[in-house]
This record gives C-alpha cells, structure tokens and sequence, in this order.
C-alpha cells in the first residue's frame, strides 16, 4: 500500500468539506482508480470527479497516470486567477 | 539579451501589491521599456451577466502557484528572449472593489522588442495554468469563478 496525502482547493474543498485527506492506496493505483475510489469513498464528490483537475506532487496529472508512494495529491476546478 | 542577473520575481502575498517597488526591482541600467498589466477587482459588471461584486475571495494552493509563475516566466524568456526582468504577482484573500489583484511586468530595452506581447502573454497564462480561485459574493449571495481551461501533460 502507498500512503498518500490529498489536498482540496476552492468547490472541491467546500463538497468535501475538508481542506486534506491521508489515505493508502494499492501501490499500482491510477489516477482513475482513485477518483472511482472518492467517488465511492465520499458520494458528495462524485460528481466534481468528473471534471476535476488533479495534481501529482505539483505538477498535473491525467487519468492514466499512477500514484507514486507518498504523492501530494491536488484536486480543484479550473483555475480563475488574474 | 537575456543575462544571468535577469531578475525574475514570482510570488503569491496576502500583501498589497507595490508597483514602484516592483517596477524598480526589475528595472536595469540596459530597460528602456516596461510593460505593465495589472487586474482589479471589478465592483460593477456590464458585460455578459451583469451583475454587482461586493467583493472577491482568492485562495491559492500556494506552493504550486509559485512554481507554475515561474514557469510562466521561463515561458515569456523562451519566446521573448528580448525581455529582461519579469515580475509576477497574485493578491490573495478578501479583496474588495477598485483592489489591484494581480500585476504581470516585463522589462526590456525598448517599447518595440515585444514587450507588450509578453506581459500579456504572462496574464493570459497565469489565468490557464496558476492554481489561484476566487469566490465571487455580490448582494445575491456568493459564488465560486471556475475557469475553462484544462491544462495539457507537460503543462
């Protein structure tokens, strides 16, 4: 298992109704695998993990991609700085 | 020319944002030129839905912020070789009408370098890629501003 941590910004951290999570996750989970996972995990969120961004270690990060152990984990809308 | 001192500023800050103090910092013995974009907020909208702003409440994922403007940065020096300083900073928290929110400016040696093209090329980057949201409350209650656009691997 890999230890993760997940950190949610602006409608995603209102929905989750936290600002972080710590979770372990199977050490060969994709990006999808763990929206499926919140999706379960935390029914408020299914919907945004539909068109969430998501955010490796501060870098962006797509559906097909796995979770490295110790990932900092992003999760938010588009952007609408400026 | 782009030299080794070329001062590049990036920063997310809860401060009010100093122009001069900006502008000085990335001024050089070789600019002639600066081109300067700042936003504020908006307490009165007319185009699309019109609406009223009481005020706008940024949040960033700060350390992330920081690392996509530099990007931003070697983005501009990439395609402007020209510039030489660069400053690029978000306000954030409550921030209220006629507020400056955000200041993109580049330097170089004369106003027909590009300078222009890349200051605005800095704003309009920022707003794709800088994880920055604001939440928008007006006398009909509060909303988040989501973006359109979703950035691509590499990005």
């Amino acid at each position: 298992m890999n230890h993760i941590k997940l950190l949610f910004f602006a409608t995603i951290r209102d929905r989750a109704g936290t600002k972080s999570l710590e979770m372990d996750i199977p050490a060969n989970m994709t990006i999808q695998g763990l929206k499926d996972r919140l999706s379960t995990d935390y029914p408020n969120l299914k919907d945004s993990m539909k068109s969430v961004l998501i955010t490796i270690n501060r870098e962006y990060a797509f559906d097909e991609a796995v979770v490295p152990a110790n990932a900092e984990i992003g999760m938010f809308p588009p952007v609408s700085g400026g | 020319m782009e030299s080794s001192n070329a001062p590049t500023i990036y920063s997310i800050t809860e401060s009010e944002i100093d122009l001069n103090e900006l502008l000085a910092k990335i001024t050089l013995a070789s600019t002639g030129a600066a081109a300067i974009f700042t936003g504020m907020v908006r307490g009165v909208t007319n185009r699309g839905g019109a609406h009223e702003t009481e005020f706008l409440e940024y949040e960033s994922y700060i350390p992330m912020a920081e690392a996509k403007m530099k990007q931003v940065a070697d983005e501009i020096r990439e395609k402007w070789p020209v510039v030489e300083g660069i400053a690029i900073v978000q306000r954030i928290g409550k921030l209220y009408p006629k507020t400056p929110t955000v200041l993109i400016a580049c330097t170089a040696a004369h106003r027909d370098t590009g300078v222009f093209d890349a200051a605005r090329y800095g704003i309009d980057r920022l707003k794709e890629i800088v994880p920055v949201w604001k939440k928008e409350v007006g006398p009909n209650g509060e909303e988040w501003v989501e973006g359109d656009y979703i950035p691509k691997p590499g990005e």
